[in-house]
């Protein structure tokens, strides 16, 4: 899999979703309800949290994002990829790890979530992950987006399975979103899902005359039998529900930076739906770039840079949510770890255990959970990789049992006896 | 009014007019000019249509009657043997990229401009533009759709490295010499790719310290797939005979090396296969094995019928093609006949990916385009911009990953049909005019036979004319609207 080094390109290429935007004129017009006003706490309309579910693409390296900075082990597997302990006066402050419990530290690239860490809202879960162990990408992402074991079970995703088994009577075209041009496995099920990669760039055009006309057609033509109407008839749906916002009326929270990235802008519309209380129960988003076989860098470089942007990020939309921390959970998982010992190319290979941050109003924060495997000689398994003690899906099954008050966890996880730990009060 | 053949030869004609750098006018110049000796020609059928949808991307008019007149079988027998189909006006078109004839070194001198400034840009955007214009242009449609199939599975991004250079030589060197050849010799191509070999790390895969990532795709997903028999093991082993294929970097920047002394001279086992000391030859072998192995033949087999026929193609056809593959050395013709001539009479919808949305529209109504910048954001938008997906498995096949994001395709549907890409022109007047229909019902007709195959049902067109007089759309405004409604409609999502 490939590590993508430069994706300004990308960025360059879709100017609309950059912060630096100059709205259209002509976009329609209605206010968000002022801050002052914004509904303190109010929940979404299943009673449950809003969810926002982060994927890391391309098997985030877990042990250098919580770092297990009291193992022993540790600095001798990873001679140059290992991040300095706190004390470690031979390198500069700013590239050692952050201590959280004397023996896990933050890589220093997460210090924008050490606010979130001393509030109670973040429990990172070390050690987790699937049972495959093909060590593939794609496999392994399409079987824990699907939550399931094997190919085997159904072809839906978890979160199509979480919407599907709790009826809430919410009947939103943004009950779920994917942010991105491509929706996320994980949603697939029963309801249509719809791709929402800009807010602003969601609407047909500039001529009122032509625009009008379209819709009178698009109308007309997704009404029949086509398996694409529902998919067609929620877009327009949605291109109602968002001619009611304006996004240029949107203000985060004071002083708040998202990151000028496609990830960063992502959480920015995430927010500003939460704050409209257009009925968002569930949304995913996508950070890749994670396949770090190559020049991964340690306290500074290319993986301290994707840390940096998923921080930074989390931190903005911590922050501007604030207010509504308490229906609020976010979850990162990625698809499988790295290779404890470090490769000859300054990289980490394929691994096994992983890792998954919670975050919002009702974690178990300020500890680590999971329990710790070791990384020393015969604690580590297959090519020598960190095992997992902690299934992916006791934690999204302890999210949707506690925060979004689903309790149909053998619909959402077949073939998986979800435990709950206490990740989450 | 029905949908006359007169009309739509009229169209025929029109393309032959307006498409003075075409070389196939003679075809249609014949069949246009003596209309009623084709009394009772009816527009294609159903199941040609979609047989032709899924082999070009989108068919003009002229490919259309030259199948009516032909038939699809024959048809298909040239497409297959591209190399004797005409294509000197595509020719024509790109005769000003200079960099797609450029060594990796000339196009790595060619971006360097002052100050350091190094320009990563116009290269991958001629190559991307170069593509577009070719899927748009080329009158080899299944040499160009084969083309784009291995450019997903040896997938590359230009935003890897020096990927935004060596990509260039690889789809001239790599992708399209061999897209209708042997796959072993396709995949011997691509495992001494500058290109690929920097895309998955393979330049730094040291002896003693190997970097695994080439090593794991070269099996998962360009030879024997996931479900293929390979072991972890089996990646470590293969990785360790891939350590020193490598890329130069002063000299001859961007040629393949093999770089001996990084190399681990150590005995392996690949696959049950012992492989002996011998340097670059030893990955070589396995190259050979995974070209010829069974579970390589059934995983290409399984692609391509996926491609052409179906999401979950039938497993007789997948086993018949995979024989194919195996009995005649990985031919890639002899799995396409099979794939092509028994398939494609059940072949089931597929979602359009973006790139065939945009190829499509343009081709079946006659727009000329440059490929340029805004073109291109449109392209972007909807998901699908050429050498740009990330991660090595290729941009999706199955449909339901594109399902989910259509504004971005109403946008294109709607700036096409008024003229609002730059570089791009549509003449809806010419075709409204060479068709002679007036009334907004016969708009609708003409339209839908145009694009979709085959008039929309009676109800629903009735059903759009009226939304679109309650819409105040005038006469002025209709053919427009009633274009990009067509375009961005659920039928012509599907081909």
């Amino acid at each position: 899999m490939s590590l993508t080094l430069t994706r300004q390109n990308f960025l360059q290429s879709s100017a609309a979703l950059t912060g630096a935007v100059a709205w259209p004129a002509w976009m329609p017009r209605l206010a968000f309800a002022p801050p002052e006003t914004a509904p303190r706490g109010r929940r979404s309309p299943s009673g449950g949290d809003t969810l926002v579910v982060i994927f890391l693409r391309g098997a985030a390296d877990a042990l250098n994002i919580v770092v297990p900075h009291g193992e022993a082990a540790y600095h001798a597997l990873r001679p140059t990829l290992g991040i300095a302990r706190p004390d470690d006066n031979h390198v500069a402050r700013g590239l050692r790890a952050i201590d959280l419990d004397g023996f896990f530290g933050l890589h220093p690239a997460l210090r924008p979530l050490l606010p979130a860490w001393q509030a109670g809202h973040l429990a990172p879960v070390h050690a987790c992950g699937a049972p495959d162990e093909s060590r593939s990408h794609f496999k392994a992402m399409e079987l824990m987006e699907r939550g399931v074991d094997d190919e085997r079970g159904p072809a839906s995703g978890w979160i199509g399975r979480h919407l599907a088994t709790l009826n809430t009577g919410n009947h939103s075209p943004l009950r779920a979103v994917g942010l991105g041009a491509i929706p996320q496995r994980s949603l697939s099920g029963s309801i249509p899902v719809s791709a929402l990669r800009s807010i602003a760039d969601f609407h047909l055009g500039g001529d009122p005359r032509a625009v009008a006309q379209m819709q009178a057609a698009l109308a007309s033509l997704y009404a029949g039998d086509d398996p694409l109407t529902a998919i067609g008839r929620e877009t327009l749906d949605i291109l109602e529900a968002l001619q009611a916002l304006d996004p240029r009326g949107y203000q985060p929270t004071t002083g708040l930076m998202y990151p000028d990235t496609e990830f960063g802008m992502g959480l920015r519309q995430m927010a500003m739906l939460v704050k409209a209380e257009v009925g968002l129960e569930v949304a995913a988003i996508d950070l890749g770039g994670w396949d770090t076989h190559f020049a991964q860098g340690a306290g500074e470089g290319l993986m301290a840079g994707l840390l940096k942007e998923l921080a930074e990020g989390l931190a903005a939309l911590h922050a501007d949510l604030f207010d509504y921390a308490d229906r609020l959970t976010i979850v990162t998982l990625s698809e499988f770890g790295r290779r404890a010992q470090e490769n000859g190319s300054l990289g980490t290979d394929h691994g096994h255990g992983s890792l998954m941050l919670l975050m919002g109003g009702h974690v178990s924060g300020g500890k680590i959970h999971g329990q710790w495997p070791g990384l020393a000689e015969g604690q580590l398994v297959g090519p020598g990789d960190l095992a997992v003690t902690t299934d992916y899906r006791d934690v999204l099954g302890e999210v949707c049992f506690k925060r979004l008050n689903n309790p149909a966890l053998a619909e959402i996880f077949p073939g998986h006896e979800v435990k709950l730990r206490g990740f989450l009060r | 009014m029905t949908f006359s053949r007169r009309n739509f030869l009229r169209l025929a004609g029109l393309v032959a007019a307006g498409a003075t750098l075409s070389a196939c006018a003679p075809v249609y110049a014949r069949l246009a000019g003596d209309p009623k000796s084709l009394a009772g020609w009816p527009p294609l059928a159903a199941t040609d249509f979609r047989a032709l949808s899924r082999v070009t991307f989108g068919p003009r008019v002229e490919e259309r009657l030259h199948v009516a007149e032909i038939g699809l079988n024959e048809w298909l027998e040239e497409q297959l043997a591209h190399e004797s189909i005409d294509d000197q006006s595509l020719h024509w078109r790109l005769q000003n990229f200079e960099t797609l004839t450029m060594s990796a070194a000339e196009l790595a001198d060619w971006s360097e401009g002052l100050f350091d400034d190094v320009d990563k840009q116009s290269v991958p955007r001629e190559l991307a533009r170069a593509t577009l214009i070719r899927q748009v242009y080329s009158r080899r449609q299944l040499y160009e759709v084969m083309v784009e199939f291995w450019t997903d599975h040896f997938n590359i991004s230009v935003e890897k490295g020096d990927c935004w250079f060596l990509k260039t030589v690889d789809d001239r060197e790599v992708i399209r010499p061999h897209a209708l050849g042997k796959f072993r010799d396709l995949l011997w191509a691509s495992a001494h790719s500058p290109a690929m070999l920097v895309y998955l790390d393979n330049q730094v895969n040291h002896k003693g310290a190997p970097n695994e990532n080439y090593a794991r795709e070269l099996m998962e997903l360009h030879t024997l797939g996931v479900h293929g028999g390979y072991t972890q093991q089996d990646v470590q082993e293969l990785a360790r005979c891939l350590t020193g294929w490598s890329v130069k970097e002063a000299f001859w920047r961007g040629d393949f090396t093999f770089n001996a002394g990084q190399h681990d001279t150590g005995a392996k086992t690949v696959l049950g296969l012992t492989i002996n000391p011998d340097g670059q030859g030893e990955a070589e072998q396995v190259v050979e094995l995974l070209a010829a192995h069974p579970s390589t033949a059934r995983f290409v087999a399984t692609k391509l019928a996926r491609r052409f026929i179906a999401d979950e193609p039938p497993s007789e056809l997948v086993a018949k093609a995979s024989t194919a593959f195996t009995q005649n050395d990985g031919d890639i013709r002899a799995v396409l006949r099979v794939i092509l001539f028994d398939g494609l009479a059940s072949a089931q919808p597929k979602f359009k990916r973006p790139v065939n949305v945009v190829a499509s529209a343009l081709r079946m109504l006659n727009a000329t385009t440059d490929g340029g910048e805004v073109l291109y954001d449109h392209l972007a938008r909807m998901g699908q911009a050429h050498f740009r997906w990330p991660t090595p498995d290729g941009y999706p096949d199955r449909s339901g990953a594109w399902s989910g994001n259509l504004m971005p395709r109403w946008q294109f549907a709607l700036a096409l049909a008024r003229n609002e890409i730059k570089g791009t022109k549509l003449d809806l007047s010419e075709i409204a005019q060479a068709s002679g229909a007036q009334t907004p019902a016969e708009i609708v007709d003409q339209s839908g036979a145009l694009l979709l195959g085959s008039p929309l049902p009676a109800p629903t067109r009735d059903d759009l004319v009226a939304s679109l007089g309650s819409a105040g759309a005038g006469d002025a405004d209709l053919p427009a609207v009633i274009a990009a409604g067509l375009i961005a409609s659920p039928a012509f999502q599907w081909r």
